[in-house]
């Protein structure tokens, strides 16, 4: 152990209030910085897993002044090719005027392959009633959102009239009610791709094509290739910026105000240190006189300051992370009016790299607060201080 | 003495403070100290005592003038050039001890081992060495707010003979002591003086104390006056 680092943790030992107080503080900012941290990525992941796992990573629509992509089955192979790609579904989608004895209301009717477009928007776990899967076996049937199927006062089984300006009038069987807490619950209902076809009286086409990819990171870089083929291609950040918006609002802000606190916290110990370099003026001299280098006399003091910001930083993040995780064991009350939507727990998501870099960040600021006490340290003229007591 | 080169040799060495006023603190002064010398520096408060000491400590540099330590020019040396050589060759002792309150007097004694890079096992065993020598094997433990002012003086010279150092400065080593105490403490310099054969130089206003050295040096107004 060099005679600076010896110098520093004896002083730190000696002043143990001090210490206490400077390690403490730091400590505590730490601390509130964790815990907002774990609740900002927990909030972050649970908005991914009720939104973006739901979206089409990239949405593919038809070449431009087209209606319609008439040669899917070649588009889809070129998608699939893609690296990344885990599920591709084609729809045609447009919109239809749902009747049930007196009740009526617009709505959009997405014909689709069933199989496929439960692995991009997990529909299936969202059923209430009926079977998603349905829609494959048997024709003229359709599955609707929660909200519709009150508005219009249809059950499970019940036929459904549907029809539109320019479309072939259709009796469709309610075989699933969906509910996903979603505007769409009122606004969305799945038929197979047939049947919407037969609707829209148009031949095998589709007027959409979702993507899903194993990381939803890189939606613009598959969209891109797939608009290299000659198709419009959207990845989710073009076409849901909001979802986006609200997690970088949220996490810059928090991040920056409670980064602040540590910084004060920080500049705390720079007073605590100065205070203790006047106090050590006659032994500084001496060290100097004993051989000691300035820049030996500047590392004792940095290394306070360091070992404090280290201390305060691993204390915070520990008491932090424990905070934390009970509060991630914090059960929410159930409530009726569905205003949590479907979560029972507080979302909670500790990084234990995002962990480590606070430790760091916190370490390295230190270091660099302890410049100043370990500057003013340097100019004592040692002289002066060892002729005085 | 001998022929062989002095330990310290000044050649014209002056020193000028520029506070508004000139001030001219060290005067021509040309000197030779030989090896294993007991020296006295006398003079009234203001002589350029200190200011001399201080220079010969190379804690401060002449204005003009050289300086010789061990016939080597020091004069142009680097902070960390000058710091070696207060590290290895200089001991220091001065009117308050300078210990640090947090370490033991075996760790205070370590310290300017430690600054040099010895290992903390070679540190202790010449420490513990030292503090047999001036008489405190049974407090080698204690802080210094444990031990008197005597004893905490004798641990500040056991400090300054740890590196083995040829010259050992002493600044008023006995001035804030009561006289029996400080003739124990200069009688303690004098024996390791004789013993070690290392070159001391003790700054004093204690004019019998003076007068027990091999040389005594005479300073007023910045100027050697007696040799």
């Amino acid at each position: 152990m060099s005679y600076e680092l010896l110098i520093a943790l004896r002083q730190l030992r000696a002043r143990k209030f001090q210490t206490l107080l400077s390690v403490g503080a730091i400590a505590l900012a730490v601390m509130v910085l964790t815990v907002s941290h774990s609740l900002l990525a927990g909030f972050t992941g649970e908005l991914y897993n009720t939104t973006v796992e739901k979206l089409p990573h990239v949405s593919v629509s038809p070449e431009e002044g087209e209606d319609y992509i008439y040669l899917y089955g070649t588009l889809i192979e070129r998608i699939s090719s893609i690296e990344g790609v885990t599920a591709i579904s084609p729809f045609l989608t447009g919109q239809a005027s749902f009747k049930f004895k007196d009740n009526s209301l617009n709505c959009e009717l997405r014909g689709t392959v069933p199989s496929q477009e439960n692995q991009i928007s997990s529909i299936e776990e969202d059923m209430v009633e009926g079977s998603f899967q349905e829609l494959d076996f048997s024709r003229n049937t359709v599955v609707i959102g929660s909200k519709l199927a009150e508005k219009l006062k249809v059950n499970l089984g019940d036929s459904v009239d549907v029809s539109f300006p320019n479309a072939n009038p259709l009796s469709l069987r309610v075989v699933g009610i969906f509910h996903t807490g979603s505007p769409l619950d009122e606004s969305l209902a799945y038929t197979s791709l047939k049947t919407a076809q037969q609707f829209y009286d148009v031949s095998d086409v589709v007027n959409g094509v979702s993507v899903r990819l194993r990381d939803f990171n890189n939606d613009r870089k598959v969209a891109n290739e797939i608009e290299e083929v000659g198709y419009n291609a959207k990845g989710w950040t073009e076409t849901d910026p909001a979802i986006l918006h609200t997690i970088a609002i949220e996490s810059t802000s928090n991040t920056v105000l409670y980064g602040l606190i540590v910084v004060v916290a920080s500049f705390g110990v720079v007073s605590t240190l100065n205070l203790s370099v006047i106090g050590a003026r006659g032994q500084i001299g001496m060290l100097r006189a004993m051989g000691a280098q300035v820049s030996g006399i500047q590392r004792i003091f940095i290394l306070q300051s360091g070992i404090l910001g280290l201390l305060g930083a691993l204390f915070g993040t520990f008491t932090g992370v424990l905070i934390s995780l009970a509060i991630g064991q914090y059960e929410v009350p159930a409530d009726p009016s569905d205003a949590y939507g479907s979560i029972s727990f507080i979302p909670i998501v500790v990084h234990p790299q995002y962990i480590l870099s606070i430790i760091l960040a916190v370490f390295l600021l230190n270091l660099i607060t302890g410049v100043y006490p370990a500057r003013q340290a340097a100019k004592i003229d040692p002289i002066k201080a060892i002729s005085s007591k | 003495m001998t022929n062989e080169s002095p330990v310290i040799e000044l050649k014209n060495l002056t020193k000028v403070y520029q506070n508004g006023v000139e001030f001219r603190a060290l005067d021509n002064a040309n000197l030779r100290i030989e090896k294993g010398e007991f020296v006295a520096i006398v003079g009234p408060s203001g002589s350029g005592k200190s200011t001399l000491m201080h220079l010969i400590g190379l804690l401060d540099s002449p204005s003009s003038g050289t300086l010789l330590i061990d016939g080597k020019d020091v004069t142009k040396m680097s902070d960390k050039e000058r710091s070696g050589m207060r590290n290895s060759i200089l001991g220091f002792v001065f009117q308050y001890h300078h210990l640090l309150p947090d370490f033991t007097a075996l760790e205070n004694v370590m310290m300017p081992l430690l600054i040099a890079g010895k290992s903390r096992e070679k540190a202790k065993n010449v420490a513990e060495e030292l503090l047999k020598e001036v008489g405190l094997e049974g407090r080698m433990d204690h802080r210094p707010g444990e031990l008197s002012g005597g004893q905490n003086q004798r641990v500040a010279i056991a400090r300054a003979l740890s590196c083995s150092p040829s010259i050992v400065l002493g600044d008023e080593p006995t001035g804030n002591l009561d006289t029996k105490t400080g003739d124990m403490i200069y009688e303690l310099l004098r024996r390791l003086n004789k013993e070690y054969n290392q070159t001391f130089i003790v700054v004093t206003h204690n004019e019998e104390l003076a007068s027990k050295a091999d040389k005594i040096i005479r300073l007023v107004d910045g100027k050697i006056t007696v040799q």
